[in-house]
């Protein structure tokens, strides 16, 4: 299980994992035992905490075996128990992974799968925040960029000249989110009399992707279960003294994908409708 | 096919909008209680670390 895998992380966050759900303590043991998890899973069979928190589906007809499901998410908490963060998605197939909040939130960098591309004022190494993915995941895409001494790169929102822009490419394999870009440094240009925000040294730019549905991925996988998302990085490079023709860099990111988990409790501990 | 009827149930729930996040940044959690899988009785409060934590709540363990 994801979370189990990232467990490590958060426990030098000083952060403890719970699991909430309204499975019984008998189907999460079952469930912990197969999956080797080691936090606290807890049972809310009657959804009484789901509805504590407010976030009962409704959608569900009362009469459905599956009443009592929450709008899934996560939470995260200080020592005190005030909610921090949280992390919902309106379409409650899709969820944020740990590894991307781990990415996303606390800086924390996954150790495989790096890719480097040279570029020529500027190199990138491109990584993810899990690299084996299932349908609905949203991981984050980290791009480290590093750029030659005394270059700089131009910020979104610059005018007059070429911005450092990521782009990916269209697939309905994945959604593509927003870049997240750090804030710029203001350079001040004196032959020109001109200010203008800039990128210079190391930066890191993210962005997450969400993992499309079972039947676009599958199309996408090659012979080892693998696929490939593919961007680009355009920028423009200047010094001090001048402008570099505008480059292009291709970056990928290759996942392992994992279809659905299809086991189950024996039939006698399975929810019934109520 | 057969195995995952639940899934394919919620599936079709899926068209409709209108999520609920449940209580807001900067708002205490409920400090609820629940078994864990051992069937020990737990609270968020006996489980909070050093920095707190993480709270993962989520449809099913099992469909």
């Amino acid at each position: 299980m994801e979370l189990q895998q990232n467990a490590g992380e958060f426990q030098k966050l000083g952060l403890t994992i719970v699991g909430l759900s309204y499975d019984t303590p008998a189907i999460l043991h079952d469930f912990a035992e197969r999956k080797g998890i080691h936090f606290p899973l807890l049972s809310d069979p009657d959804s009484k905490v789901i509805r504590q928190l407010g976030i009962l589906n409704e959608e569900v007809p009362k009469d459905s075996p599956v009443f009592g499901i929450p709008y899934p998410g996560t939470y995260i908490v200080d020592e005190k128990g005030v909610i921090v963060a949280k992390y919902f998605e309106d379409d409650f197939k899709q969820r944020y992974t740990a590894a991307d909040i781990l990415v996303q939130r606390y800086g924390v960098m996954p150790e495989s799968g790096k890719t480097e591309v040279q570029g020529k004022q500027l190199s990138a190494v491109a990584y993810a925040s899990n690299s084996i993915v299932r349908t609905g995941q949203r991981i984050a895409l980290v791009l480290d960029l590093t750029l030659k001494p005394k270059m700089h790169v131009y910020a979104p929102g610059v005018e007059g000249y070429i911005p450092i822009d990521w782009t990916m490419n269209d697939s309905e394999a994945w959604t593509t989110h927003d870049v997240a870009y750090p804030k710029p440094e203001i350079l001040f240009l004196p032959a020109i009399e001109e200010k203008v925000p800039v990128y210079k040294d190391t930066f890191r730019l993210t962005r997450d992707i969400t993992i499309g549905p079972d039947a676009k991925v599958k199309p996408a996988l090659n012979a080892e279960g693998k696929f490939t998302v593919e961007g680009t990085l355009r920028y423009q490079a200047c010094d001090d003294r001048l402008c570099y023709i505008p480059q292009v860099l291709k970056l990928t990111w290759s996942f392992q994908y994992e279809g659905f988990d299809r086991q189950r409790v024996p039939e006698a501990l399975q929810r019934k409708a109520r | 096919m057969t195995k995952r009827p639940f899934a394919l149930i919620t599936f079709a729930f899926a068209a409709f909008a209108g999520i609920h996040t449940g209580p807001e940044i900067g708002a205490k959690m409920p400090d609820f209680q629940a078994l864990d899988q051992d069937g020990k009785a737990r609270t968020l409060t006996s489980l909070l670390g050093p920095k707190g934590a993480i709270v993962v709540v989520y449809r099913s363990a099992d469909w």
